[in-house]
């Protein structure tokens, strides 16, 4: 059966809290974190960007997985945050990390559900026997309006996740994909920072295809919530997670393992992939785990994984987990995003 | 050797804004002939030497542009080795006058800095670096940072060395009207200015400089004037970290034991020298490499005094590269005008007493090519 | 900065690059950059021990004060410099403390 061979993932270092970035701009801390539940976020130095990031990410995978680059025959990065709008990331990506030549490369973009628009896209290649590994990856250096609500929670970080069909760590049992033209969240070509439709972007935009998607899946697998011992859901903030998980019927116990939003805020197309990358850091063999990420515009995709025998012996070589990643910190204050900011406009 | 210098010419180094390179080639090169009893006529060939006027301007074809502007109608080059452009110049000319195919010569060394913007003019002068060094954010200053840093973890050397190199050569340069920088520093200016690549602070690092310098070689040894009696050179890895070690400039060594040897004399003979203080590490690091004292104690060297005007060896007596200015391809010959001026007695006010043996010390990049020069009277 | 065909070549002797260990034996603070790196001022930069050969490389992620002689380093991809508006990005080898 197809699944997860191996996984890596990077976390920027550098940290900022909400007070910080309210104190730039003259604005209570306490409200923000209240009604975001963010307390701090990732933050990618003014050298970094999505296809560094990514490199990080994609080279943990090979290393904990034992891969050798070139046998990997399909690559796609999803972001929002592309550093070319024509030139594909995953080329470049793919030559750092000795990929040679021949494999497919597709550059994704579907807001935060890009990267794993990837791993559905990228499991097809693999059952119909066309390579035998494939790398999935959701990165983003994710853009917000400076004084913009968006900044307290968008953040940076990649996950990769390599598929293939033997010693996989992880099945991919079954999956779905709900979609539909919303515009709760957009950015044109010719614009800078991305525009949002206010409170469009709860119900009839995250909720709706983050319900619809997983009770599709439920029926398609003819499970229901307590059938998992794990579930990760896209986190732009705390609370929406928390509620979607709620309405599904999880508790706050099935979320545990995967939640980082706290800790590092959203990384948009890495959001979902690093909860499921912090989950399997810690899952045991035969566990069930739900996954459903969403991306605006919009769509959700979920997924069902069983955990296989081979997770312990992973576990072990993984040294980079999410967790560690997540401790090893350092605290900024707002000078490295304003740089940040005059580098990428060229101002 | 019996090589002469019959005639030299300098302009005033600093920030020379109404004068283009040509201006100040041709300045010098005007001064060298008329000081020299020759004509144009009597110049078989044109040595030019300059770093930067290709990637600044986009001016190239320097020696013929010069030596037509000049009216000269024989031979000319264009010699490029980073700083130690002026230094090869004059060697390969001497090389010209030795095999006989030239009799009379003109070298002159020019740039012109102050045009450019100081980031165009920083990354411009890491040509002279490698491809690697520029690629990690490198500048010169840094790149000599780097070896101060080597020579204070393994020798102890202190900030306190380097500044006492620049103090020592702002008080020469005090007493030198072509200067840059006529004036002395203190210690406390030199220790507490703006750092620009720790532990460099500005006042550890020669300046950006307009300016030119030429000289009439001649292989006629009845000529009036001062022997060239040794020149050498002497290459190294472009890249510092390719260096076999940081605490020297082995290339230094190579070319100094060459040129005394031609020269029949050795370093305690020498009476003052010229050398590429760049940075202020670099004196030092001089003063180890061509035998003026040992390896590792060229601080305490220079800061007991033994270097300065009336010591034991006086060094850099123009006021170096960091006081008197650092026209980048000028500096090499700058060094052989003022060596040759103390032979002939005529250096005023900073006149070495007893002067007959000089030797001039010129380095381009990092340590990659050095020209060393010994005159005599 | 580079051309697009520098870059090219250059991107292909990168992979070997990819996680090595060395050590610190020099370092500097540059506080003057020279044109398309000013907007990293102050940054640091080493050479770097890998054993076989020494190279000249930036070291991120960490402070002056972090650094020390025979620090283990280890190598990250990261941008180098700024491209201009219509270059392309060259990426490239920098080091971090391990």
């Amino acid at each position: 059966m197809i699944g997860i061979v191996s996984y890596g993932v990077y976390i920027p270092k550098f940290r900022i809290k909400p007070s910080q970035i309210a104190k730039t701009w003259g604005k209570e801390v306490s409200e923000i974190e209240k009604s975001l539940g963010v307390f701090e976020k990732a933050v990618a130095s003014y050298d970094e960007d999505a296809i560094t990031l990514s490199i990080e990410a994609a080279f943990r995978a090979l290393l904990n997985g034992e891969i050798d680059p070139k046998l990997i025959g399909g690559i796609t990065i999803g972001s929002e945050s592309h550093p070319y709008v024509v030139k594909p990331s995953s080329t470049t990506v793919a030559e750092i990390l000795g990929m040679g030549t021949d494999y497919l490369a597709a550059d994704l973009e579907f807001a935060c559900k890009a990267g794993t628009a990837g791993i559905q896209l990228l499991s097809g290649l693999v059952s119909q026997g066309k390579t035998k590994l494939v790398l999935a990856i959701g990165s983003d250096v994710a853009q917000s309006k400076p004084a913009d609500v968006l900044e307290y929670t968008a953040s940076s970080a990649a996950a990769a996740f390599v598929l293939g069909k033997t010693n996989t760590i992880a099945s991919i049992v079954d999956f779905t994909s709900f979609s539909s033209d919303t515009p709760d969240f957009w950015r044109k070509d010719s614009e800078k920072f991305p525009s949002h439709a206010g409170r469009f972007t709860g119900s009839p935009a995250y909720f709706d295809h983050v319900l619809h998607a997983s009770k599709h899946l439920f029926a398609k697998t003819k499970m229901t919530a307590q059938d998992f011992d794990h579930v990760i859901f896209h986190m732009p903030n705390a609370k929406f997670p928390k509620e979607a998980a709620k309405k599904l019927g999880f508790n706050p116990k099935q979320l545990a393992a995967g939640f980082i939003v706290e800790k590092i805020g959203n990384p948009y197309s890495a959001s979902s992939m690093v909860g499921l990358a912090a989950t399997l850091d810690v899952a045991k063999n035969g566990q069930l785990i739900f996954m459903c990420s969403y991306g605006s515009g919009a769509g959700s995709d979920a997924f069902v994984f069983e955990v296989t025998p081979e997770i312990k012996a992973y576990q072990k070589r993984n040294t980079e987990t999410v967790a560690r990643q997540i401790k090893n910190k350092e605290y900024i204050d707002y000078s490295l995003i304003a740089k940040n900011i005059l580098t990428k406009y060229k101002i | 050797m019996k090589i002469k210098v019959a005639g030299t010419g300098l302009t005033k180094f600093g920030e020379l804004w109404s004068k283009d390179l040509l201006d100040l080639a041709l300045d010098a090169s005007n001064d060298a002939i008329n000081e020299s009893r020759l004509t144009k006529n009597d110049i078989d060939a044109v040595f030019m030497a300059n770093m930067l006027h290709g990637k600044l301007t986009g001016q190239d074809h320097l020696g013929a542009l010069v030596a037509s502007s000049l009216g000269i109608k024989g031979a000319s080059f264009r010699v490029e080795g980073a700083c130690a452009s002026g230094g090869l110049a004059v060697h390969l000319a001497i090389q010209s006058l030795l095999a006989g195919t030239y009799k009379n010569v003109l070298v002159v060394g020019a740039e012109k800095m102050t045009d450019a913007h100081v980031s165009e003019i920083i990354s411009a002068l890491m040509g002279a670096g490698s491809e690697q060094e520029r690629k990690a954010g490198l500048t010169f200053p840094a790149l000599y940072a780097l070896m101060a840093k080597a020579h204070m973890q393994k020798f102890g050397t202190t900030r306190n060395h380097l500044a006492s190199v620049s103090v020592k050569n702002h008080y020469h340069a005090s007493m030198n009207e072509k200067a840059q920088f006529p004036f002395e520093v203190s210690m406390e200016k030199v220790l507490e200015s703006p750092v620009i690549s720790s532990p460099f602070t500005l006042f550890d690092a020669s300046p950006i400089t307009d300016g030119a310098g030429a000289v009439i070689l001649t292989s006629d040894s009845t000529t009036p004037g001062v022997f060239i009696t040794g020149s050498a050179v002497a290459t190294d890895s472009v890249d510092l970290s390719s260096r076999k070690s940081l605490l020297e400039i082995a290339a230094t060594k190579q070319a100094s034991i060459k040129a005394l040897k031609q020269a029949g004399v050795e370093i305690k003979d020498i009476h003052l020298a010229e050398v590429h203080d760049c940075f202020t590490i670099a004196e030092i690091l001089a003063m180890e490499d061509l035998g003026f004292c040992k390896k590792g104690l060229g601080g305490e060297f220079v800061q007991k005094g033994h270097t300065r005007l009336g010591g034991k060896i006086p060094v850099n007596t123009s006021g170096g590269l960091k006081a008197c200015g650092h026209p980048v391809a000028a500096t090499g010959v700058k060094q052989i005008i003022e060596i040759t001026h103390q032979l002939q007695k005529r250096a005023g006010k900073r006149q070495v007493e007893g002067a007959n043996v000089g030797l001039t010390h010129n380095v381009g990049g990092s340590g990659a090519t050095v020209v060393v020069h010994i005159l005599q009277s | 900065m580079s051309t697009p065909v520098a870059i090219w070549r250059q991107h292909k002797t990168l992979s070997p690059y990819l996680n090595k260990v060395g050590k610190l034996i020099v370092w500097t603070k540059i506080f003057v950059a020279p044109s398309g790196f000013e907007h990293q001022t102050p940054y640091l930069v080493g050479i770097v021990d890998f054993g076989d050969h020494k190279m000249p490389l930036q070291i991120v992620d960490c402070e002056e004060a972090d650094l020390k002689l025979n620090l283990k380093v280890i190598t990250v991809i990261r941008k180098i410099g700024k491209a201009k508006a219509e270059d392309v990005i060259e990426y490239g080898v920098k080091v971090k403390p391990l």
